[in-house]
């Protein structure tokens, strides 16, 4: 055994252990224990995960040969090892957190139930990433989703998480019948082979109409647990009611192996041959961007808002794999490699900062009592290294540079504009449409979390217990500030993080991207690697040489053509930024420090037209805020507006007027209920085919189903 | 809209050309009760006597006017013999030391109105200030909304009790250095408006009230006299100070 | 004539019959076309009821005398249909200060129960809104200023307040807020309180809070010399000084019996319609100021001032204080001063008359108030809405023509009387344009009056005796009522019922779900005084 094993063993023997310990130890000790068994686990998971990327080479353990189904293996390549990264970098923050956090509990719910779950679910998801056959992963995977149901309905006495709950796994359950239905028949077209590497090989030859069939019903089942449309309307309501280190493991990690799975099977082991596969998941994505921050806009409980805004994440993160397979489909593997690496660096930059925002909300509603905005207001005041933090991750999540979530966004819509390369005029308008959702999306994420972070930490507290919020524990600021950390590294290592995804994925990159993005002549533009001529003359006036002499290393995010003319397509450096809004942020302060040197400033009563008091419903509300856009895309939303008109009107008199309004999801309007509303009607008529104590029906139906059997099997 | 352009363009200027030379058009000023000789004390006496509020004095065969308390009834005009009006507007006084500098002060000043239950013609009389007849911001003279950028205070009317934490919240968040002004014989005696249970106190005696403009409703160019006076455009008139000063 | 007045009115003959079946004690004077009728409390929304349905009377007023611990409750009606003004009674015994509230049968009383729940420290049952009207949080607890006992010359001692107070709101609505606006606000505005009620976009409600301004006239007039009296009358409300002095006069006059000579009945006309010039132009410069609209704005401007200078001229005054005196006015005019003050009047009347026509083909100033602070018929019925407000929603109200007072009754009956102006839209462009109509009926009244002047004396002194009665006019902004009750010359009692007062109150219940930049908008068009209406 090498290094990364043993690392990767430890990892889970920490898991176990931790699970072990927990269901010992008093309850008061859960939050502890989970963060050291568990922190310590991540973080070996991490150095692992790290190790097999950096060093190019997969780990693979053979475990035992079941009769029939073949030999059970374990495999860690780059692809597992880069998802098994972006999971270690949210569990980790997320034990951390738990610290303080599981306190809470204490005394209401045990949360020693909640500590054994954790551990053990980390330990099936390293499990499960490591699975390098079909049977394995199935297996891991129906473990995964039971254990994560256990710490979302932790407060199960509440009616509203139970019922979460029971949507969580049941819709769970039906992603994973559906997809348990694909791989499976994908084995056996494969002529009985579970191993990945064997599928991969096994399937070549395979008819299109089988294909497309297979990739449905893979992307479907995958589709549930990436909390995309039209499957996402558990992932609003899990969201909320689970504790917050649980929600941010639900969107850091839970959320990625859909596309875990949507990448090894539709892109690795069944690359597509038409574009059409690729537009669907592209059109998917899109529309669950846009949808996603459209409720996340409006939503004012800041767990339910970032849920939301998870769907328009992964929706992003989906379209870049769209892209990346109407590329490959159209033969032009560096535009494909490049959809893919940004679909992976989207795709950890929100492991990143939606864990970090989770945690924000979860120490906001640990301290100051709600987490509805709307309640919220003047936190910064209480808990500032909080604020900071948030403020952090609302910059990166609304793509403002130089952090992480601008790096990826922009590349996406750069991807996006590649369409120009290809023919076909179908994929070019899907292609546009698309796009332009996309933006829309970018410019609404903004609106939202101006809103998430000025309606909860700026302004006046609208409630007293916002305004009497406690100082939270120094674990979650340790946790947060790790994760802003993250942001931070992520957006301005771009140049870094491009080559590694790439290496990491090069099943389907083929370590093109990295050449794309990151030309070996500029990345060490030295005496060594002189600037190509037409390089240099398109770029002269971009400073690229300056930059390239100043800042020792990768600036610069190129993508060039190669070729003669004019090859530089987009540039863009979010190190440079950085450097740039530093410099411009310290000069400003400078001047206005010199400026104002001898000025007295005196602090006075705000001015409210002299009134007697402001009191804190003459604020802003978080309602108020995104009101424009509820009225806007009122056809989606379709609100129903109840308003109470027997205590409003007493005869010519309003003393109260009761208008409340609920944006209903459109999902649940438009896929949900006409669902359920089928499924209980048939469950109905087949209920009314069994009447009870009627033996001789019974008697016939067995009868009429044999009979039937036997013509099939005669048949065939 | 292009018609409303030409319009503006061919509209002949009406704008008072204060302070180069007085206003003198018919009508602008009601003018104002002055210091009058009669021939006898009974003459005097009975002058006094129709003043409903006090604001005429006789002394031995003269009678004499304190402005703060007039309220412009006219009655001292319509008897027999009657007090001498004078058509000006140059009334205003100082009543602290001009410490705007330089002096005189150019620059604009920006003025935040606070109306203290005076009567809406003073309010209209100030809005003329900035039509087209006496255009204020010709001479430097500006409107804020917000007293944080305001200069000068101008208050109007007889300070009513609901309205005196107001006015204070106003004064303080005005920055320093800041100026009262108070227009209007309501703001400077209480007029007809009497002293009780509404009113605890005028204006003169809630702030530090740098010029004073009494009138009923004192007319914009008596507003624009003081605020030209507080600027230290113009001088003190030495009329404007009655020789019997009475503080009510 | 009267379009909209036709709501079941009873013909003539049989009114009175009817009255009495309703009000079985109800007694007629004459000269002063008044029935009155005491009734008890418990009857009083009954009666109210039909006599709002069924005889179309108008709730006026509501003065309240407190003396000796007593309390005597007038409620004033009037019709326009000719009916008699009926004034009924409610007695409360010693001890009860209870009594039903009729505002939901004549919702134009609303206002005025709580105006004398605050000062009178009555309770009316069955209102839903009592407290925090003319007295403000920081009022003393059980201070009411207009009982009898209650000492008008002491200062007030504020109570603690709550430091945690806050308005009353109404919109109960998760996420809900409140934009406050002044007391201290805006350019040039009179002092008063706004709290748009909205969850973003769209003012849900409007709520005002008035009476900043509150200076108790009424209770520091009681007392005093009549003649002081009309001195405040000019002076509360300085742009209606010629209407309410009339009115405050008029009262007096008919609880004296005293007739004024004509002449001076006619002057009074002619410096009321001045006023009512002066004033409408002055609304409809804010009206041009409210939209930004610079050069038509300048236009009225120059307009107002010169109506301004011409009053000075005429008058010696820029608001005409001092011409209305008990029993005339204290100045005579010349034919020349007469014929000068026309011949300004005509010309700015063409003045007006061009730049509403020029304003009528400016789409971007129509788009401003087409349809923005609409008030239908049915609402001006209901708040008792008056004046050029009411009329633009097709709401008959104008005193001058159904029931004249004064020079009116003559004037009008030279040739076919002047048209009350009349829209029916009730949104701001109706209003714009029912003020421009008045500008010019305004000349023609001035025109008859002043060819049809009569001669003589133009006073007639008052004798000091007791009396009581109400006076009206309509006055700029619409119907102001008096109510005087003089004891040997003096005050004893009088109450103030302004146009701006009734209409305030029809405003914030009109202003529902607008937008907020046209706030300012609405307030311009229906161009209400604050000084009028807290007195």
């Amino acid at each position: 055994m090498n290094t990364p094993e043993i690392i990767f063993a430890a990892a889970l023997a920490f898991c176990l252990a931790g699970a072990l310990v927990s269901a010992w130890a008093p309850s008061q000790w859960a939050g502890r224990i989970l963060a050291i068994f568990g922190t310590t686990a991540a973080t070996l998971l991490l150095t692992g995960a790290a190790a097999v990327i950096v060093s190019h080479t997969s780990v693979s353990l053979t475990l035992w040969r079941l009769p029939i189904l073949g030999r059970l293996r374990l495999d860690v390549d780059g692809i597992s090892a880069f998802f098994m990264l972006a999971l270690a970098m949210s569990f980790l923050p997320a034990c951390l957190f738990s610290d303080g956090y599981m306190r809470r509990y204490i005394g209401h719910y045990d949360p020693r139930a909640f500590n054994i779950f954790f551990h053990l679910l980390l330990g099936v998801c390293i499990i499960l990433l490591s699975a390098g056959d079909v049977i394995t992963f199935l297996l891991s995977w129906r473990i995964m989703s039971a254990l994560a149901t256990f710490p979302i309905t932790l407060e199960h006495r509440v009616n509203e998480h139970r019922r979460a709950g029971y949507l969580f796994l049941a819709m769970n359950e039906a992603g994973i019948i559906t997809a348990t239905f694909g791989l499976l028949w994908m084995a056996a077209l494969a002529g009985g082979h579970i191993g990945f590497s064997a599928l991969h090989a096994a399937l070549v030859g395979t008819s299109p109409t089988v294909r497309w069939t297979l990739f449905l019903v893979i992307f479907f089942g995958f589709a549930v647990k990436a909390g995309l449309l039209p499957v996402s309307s558990w992932l609003p309501r899990a969201h909320p009611v689970a504790p917050a280190n649980m929600s941010a493991i639900l969107s850091g990690c839970l959320l990625n192996f859909g596309i875990y799975g949507i990448v090894r099977f539709d892109a690795v082991i069944l690359p597509p041959i038409s574009a059409g596969p690729g537009l669907l998941v592209l059109t998917v994505g899109s529309i669950s961007a846009l949808v996603g921050i459209l409720y996340a806009a409006i939503d004012n409980d800041m767990k339910k808002m970032l849920a939301h805004s998870s769907t328009e994440n992964l929706g992003i993160v989906t379209a870049n794999i769209g892209m990346g397979m109407v590329f490959t489909a159209y033969h032009l593997p560096m535009l494909a490699a490049i959809a893919y690496v940004v679909a992976m660096y989207h795709m950890i930059n929100h492991s990143a900062y939606k864990t970090l925002l989770f945690l924000g909300a979860g120490a906001v509603d640990q301290h100051a009592g709600t987490r509805h905005m709307n309640q919220l207001g003047g936190l910064i005041k209480r808990m500032p290294l909080i604020a900071a933090l948030f403020l952090v991750g609302a910059l990166a999540i609304a793509a403002i540079p130089p952090l992480n979530g601008f790096a990826s966004e922009w590349l996406t819509l750069q991807t996006i504009l590649r369409s120009e390369d290809f023919a076909p005029r179908f994929s070019r308008v899907v292609f546009g449409l698309c796009g332009a959702g996309l933006a829309l999306t970018a410019a609404l994420a903004v609106t939202c979390f101006v809103k998430a972070f000025a309606m909860s930490f700026l302004g006046k507290p609208r409630s007293t217990a916002a305004a009497s919020a406690a100082k939270p524990a120094r674990s979650a600021a340790a946790a947060m500030a790790f994760l802003a950390a993250a942001c931070v590294v992520l957006g301005l290592g771009v140049t870094w993080m491009i080559p590694a995804i790439n290496s990491a994925m090069r099943p389907l990159t083929h370590d093109l991207a990295a050449q794309a993005l990151n030309p070996p002549f500029f990345n060490n533009a030295t005496a060594r690697h002189p600037l190509p001529a037409a390089f240099e003359k398109s770029f002269t006036q971009l400073g690229a040489r300056i930059g390239a002499g100043v800042i020792p290393g990768r600036g610069l995010v190129v993508m060039h053509r190669g070729g003669s003319a004019n090859p530089v397509v987009y540039a863009m450096s979010t190190f440079y930024m950085a450097g740039v809004l530093a410099i411009i942020i310290f000069v400003t302060w400078l001047g206005v420090r010199l400026l104002t040197r001898r000025r007295r400033v005196i602090v006075g009563e705000q001015w409210a037209g002299g009134l007697r008091r402001l009191s804190p419903d003459m604020t802003y509300s978080a309602t108020g805020f995104s009101n424009p856009i509820r009225v806007i895309f009122k056809s989606i939303f379709a609100p129903a507006i109840r308003e109470n008109s027997a205590v409003a009107v007493a005869g010519h008199f309003r003393t109260a007027i009761t208008q409340e309004r609920d944006d209903g999801y459109i999902v649940d309007r438009l896929f949900l209920r006409p669902l359920t509303a089928t499924a209980s009607l048939l469950s109905r008529a087949l209920a009314r085919l069994h009447r009870p104590a009627v033996v001789n029906a019974y008697a016939a139906w067995v009868l009429l189903a044999l009979l039937l059997m036997l013509i099939i099997n005669r048949i065939w | 809209m292009p018609s409303w352009f030409i319009k503006g363009l061919f509209s002949p200027v009406k704008t008072t050309r204060f302070p180069k030379q007085p206003e003198t058009a018919p009508g602008a000023v009601p003018g104002r009760p002055v210091a009058t000789d009669f021939t006898s004390p009974e003459q005097a006496a009975h002058a006094a006597a129709q003043c409903p509020t006090g604001a005429i004095r006789a002394g031995h065969i003269s009678a004499d006017v304190n402005l703060n308390q007039c309220i412009y009834c006219q009655r001292c005009a319509r008897t027999e013999p009657p007090m001498a009006w004078k058509a000006d507007y140059t009334w205003a006084r100082r009543l602290r030391a001009n410490n705007l500098t330089p002096q005189p002060f150019r620059k604009s000043l920006h003025i935040r109105i606070v109306d203290t239950g005076s009567c809406d013609a003073v309010i209209q009389e100030i809005k003329q200030l900035s039509k087209p007849y006496y255009n204020m911001h010709k001479l430097g003279f500006f409107i804020t909304p917000t007293p944080r950028h305001a200069d000068v205070l101008m208050v109007t009317g007889p300070l009513t009790h609901h309205m005196r934490l107001a006015l204070k919240k106003t004064y303080d968040a005005m920055p320093e250095p800041k100026w009262v002004i108070a227009v209007g014989g309501c703001a400077l005696s209480g007029c007809v408006f009497s002293r009780g249970f509404t009113s605890a106190g005028t204006v003169l005696e809630s702030l530090p009230v740098d010029v004073e403009v009494p009138g009923c409703p004192p007319p914009p160019m008596a507003i624009l006299y003081g605020l030209m006076l507080l600027a230290g455009r113009v001088g003190e008139m030495p009329s404007a100070k009655p020789t019997i000063m009475e503080k009510a | 004539m009267n379009l909209h007045s036709n709501s079941a009115v009873g013909s003539a003959t049989n009114e009175r019959k009817s009255l009495a079946s309703l009000l079985p004690n109800v007694t007629l004077t004459e000269p002063a076309n008044l029935a009155a009728a005491t009734i008890a409390a418990a009857n009083l929304p009954s009666v109210t009821a039909e006599l709002v349905k069924d005889f179309a009377y108008r709730a006026a007023t509501l003065v309240v005398r407190s003396y000796e611990k007593t309390f005597t409750l007038d409620y004033w009606f009037y019709s326009i249909d000719g009916s008699p003004w009926l004034r009924l009674r409610v007695e409360l015994p010693e001890g009860i200060r209870e009594l039903p509230s009729i505002s939901e049968q004549a919702h134009a009383i609303d206002w005025h129960e709580r105006y004398a729940e605050d000062l009178f420290g009555l309770t009316f049952t069955g209102h839903p809104k009592l407290g925090d009207f003319v007295l403000h949080e920081e009022w003393p607890e059980g201070a009411n200023p207009m009982l009898s006992d209650f000492d008008a010359s002491a200062l007030l001692i504020d109570k603690e307040v709550d430091p945690q107070w806050q308005p009353e709101k109404i919109l109960q609505t998760s996420g809900a807020f409140v934009m406050p606006i002044g007391p201290v606000y805006s350019d040039y505005a009179e002092s008063a309180q706004f709290f748009l009620e909205t969850v973003g976009e769209d003012v849900v409600r409007m709520i005002p809070r008035l009476h900043f301004k509150y200076r108790g006239i009424e209770k520091h007039a009681e007392g005093q010399a009549f003649d002081r009296a009309v001195l405040m009358a000019e002076r509360f409300s300085g742009s209606s000084a010629v209407a309410h002095a009339t009115a405050l006069c008029q009262a007096a006059e008919m609880a004296v019996h005293v007739d004024v000579p004509p002449r001076a009945q006619a002057i009074r006309l002619v410096a009321a319609e001045l006023e009512r010039f002066r004033h409408h132009l002055a609304i409809l410069s804010d009206i041009c100021h409210s939209t930004g609209m610079i050069v038509p704005s300048a236009d009225v401007d120059i307009l107002e001032e010169d109506a301004l200078r011409l009053s000075a001229r005429w008058a010696g005054h820029r608001y005409l204080y001092g011409l209305i005196c008990p029993g005339g006015v204290s100045r005579d005019f010349s034919a020349g001063e007469m014929a000068a003050l026309q011949s300004g009047i005509e010309e700015f009347s063409r003045r007006a008359d061009r730049l509403r026509r020029h304003l009528e083909i400016t789409s971007s100033f129509l788009d401003r108030f087409e349809g923005v602070g609409v008030v239908p018929l049915a609402n001006a019925r209901k708040l008792g809405l008056v004046g050029p407000i009411a009329r633009a929603s097709a709401w008959a109200t104008d005193l001058r023509i159904y029931r004249p007072y004064g020079f009116y009754g003559v004037a009008a009956g030279i040739g076919s009387p002047p048209l009350e102006a009349m829209e029916s839209e009730g949104d701001g462009y109706a209003r714009i344009r029912v003020l421009f109509s008045e500008l010019f009926t305004a000349t023609e009244w001035m025109r008859r009056a002043i060819k049809h002047l009569p001669d003589g004396p133009i006073h007639k002194a008052l004798p000091d005796s007791d009396g009581e009665a109400i006076g009206y006019v309509e006055a700029p902004k619409g119907a102001a009522i008096h109510f005087l009750e003089l004891s040997a010359g003096r005050v004893k009692r009088w109450q103030i019922t302004s146009p701006s007062f009734v209409n305030w109150h029809g405003f914030h219940l009109a202003a529902e779900n607008f937008a907020f930049q046209d706030f300012p908008i609405m307030m311009a068009s229906f161009g209400l005084s604050i000084a009028e209406s807290d007195r």
